[in-house]
């Protein structure tokens, strides 16, 4: 595929530590939803592609450090950021007292690009920054959401709106990717001996007890 | 915003919809302008499901198995589907994700592959793939798959079964066997029913406050 065809886009994703930036990152690339808290330090970044109406398109997404004490370059990853995702946790007030200040931060470098400001984990039943309280991005000019990463409510809106933005055309959706046929693969009689033993290693294995929402 | 998503075609909007009668809800974003960084055209883009049968398709969730933390992680939730080529005849398994569509399992059915159940439950089944596609590269994975019952999962390995067999016999050079069930005409609608309201109920739990 020519991937170096597909029109990418700077994401600089911002929020205080545990909100969950990382995880809602790991969600979009493998479909895993991580429940364990590994502070990022600096920032990774990691390319998130979409099928859509108007063809593939990429997001560069900058997942910065939301602690402090990690926090490294800052105004440094904010530079050529073509649009942004700030993150607070609809659990903690204090993620969404500190809004402005990611926010003053990012406009400082990036001016005048779209920004959708996430309110996270509202799958949790004891909310904390209740809705009528979440006021700033009608000062700002920001879109909102409510999203859990967890539950994948609205996960996929952040990503839609910004497409919409950036392509100048608010029909965009996304589409089915195209499914290539799969090979018929040869494999080695050994290597498929590995194989049984991994899978029964696997089988004993429970699968997460997850809420179910089949 | 409200009037755009309006206009928008209904199949991923009004999946995703927040309930109308939730009591509390933010205020509404303000739509604002900005210069698009890009002008894309409007493509026509191919699933390369279009000369295939549907065998089976059903709501399912996937995992698969890390092996350095050794642990299931979940793959995606969407619906799980069997499809049998027209021309090659052999029958695939391909998954997509509810919402982005993106594709989380992609293989052909091989004469290795048997579904093991999983380790006290009656609704999931485990297998080996020696060359998953869903992420380009062909890949080993080791897959689990759960249905919403055990019903579901039964139904399920009987046509995962079926398809072995005539895949092999395919490969043998024996005449195949047209595994799809003939279509009727409202197949789409009361497949897509239950499954839209089961996405509401989700939302709604997940809204509740």
């Amino acid at each position: 595929m020519a991937q170096n065809e597909v029109p990418t886009f700077k994401l600089v994703l911002v929020g205080d530590g545990g909100t969950g930036k990382t995880t809602f990152v790991k969600r979009h690339l493998s479909g895993e939803f991580e429940k364990k808290y590994l502070a990022t330090v600096g920032v990774d970044v990691h390319p998130i592609t979409f099928q859509t109406s108007h063809g593939a398109i990429c997001f560069n997404t900058w997942d910065t450090a939301g602690q402090e004490k990690f926090g490294g370059l800052r105004d440094g990853y904010y530079i050529q950021g073509q649009c942004a995702i700030i993150m607070f946790d609809v659990t903690s007030r204090i993620t969404y007292k500190n809004v402005p200040n990611w926010h003053r931060d990012l406009v400082r470098v990036c001016e005048n690009i779209p920004i959708v400001l996430c309110g996270n984990k509202v799958d949790v039943k004891e909310r904390k920054v209740k809705a009528k309280a979440i006021t700033f991005h009608r000062k700002k000019n920001l879109q909102y959401y409510d999203i859990s990463a967890k539950s994948n409510f609205n996960f996929e809106k952040p990503f839609l709106w910004l497409a919409r933005k950036l392509v100048g055309d608010p029909n965009l959706q996304f589409t089915a990717a195209p499914a290539l046929q799969p090979p018929t693969a040869q494999v080695d009689p050994t290597l498929m001996e590995q194989y049984k033993k991994e899978l029964d290693l696997a089988a004993a294995q429970p699968l997460p007890d997850d809420d179910d929402d089949m | 915003m409200a009037d755009q998503e309006k206009q928008t075609k209904p199949t991923v909007e009004e999946q995703n919809a927040t309930p109308k009668d939730t009591k509390e809800e933010v205020d509404a974003s303000p739509d604002v302008h900005f210069e698009p960084v890009i002008r894309l055209a409007k493509v026509e883009v191919k699933t390369l499901e279009e000369d295939e049968d549907v065998v089976f398709k059903m709501r399912a969730k996937l995992y698969r198995f890390d092996k350095a933390g050794s642990e299931w992680k979940e793959r995606g939730t969407g619906e799980m589907k069997l499809l049998q080529h027209h021309d090659s005849h052999l029958v695939r398994v391909l998954m997509r994700r509810e919402k982005t569509f993106k594709i989380c399992a992609n293989h052909l059915i091989t004469d290795d592959m048997t579904l093991s159940p999983n380790i006290g439950s009656d609704r999931s089944w485990v297998w080996n793939v020696a060359a998953d596609i869903s992420d380009g590269e062909p890949q080993q994975e080791l897959l689990a798959i759960r249905f919403a019952n055990s019903e579901n999962a039964q139904l399920f390995k009987t046509k995962f079964d079926l398809a072995r067999e005539s895949n092999a016999k395919v490969r043998n050079g024996e005449p195949h066997q047209d595994l799809a069930e003939p279509k009727k005409e409202d197949d789409e609608q009361s497949d897509d029913k239950p499954k839209a309201d089961q996405e509401k109920k989700a939302e709604e739990n997940a809204t509740k406050e």
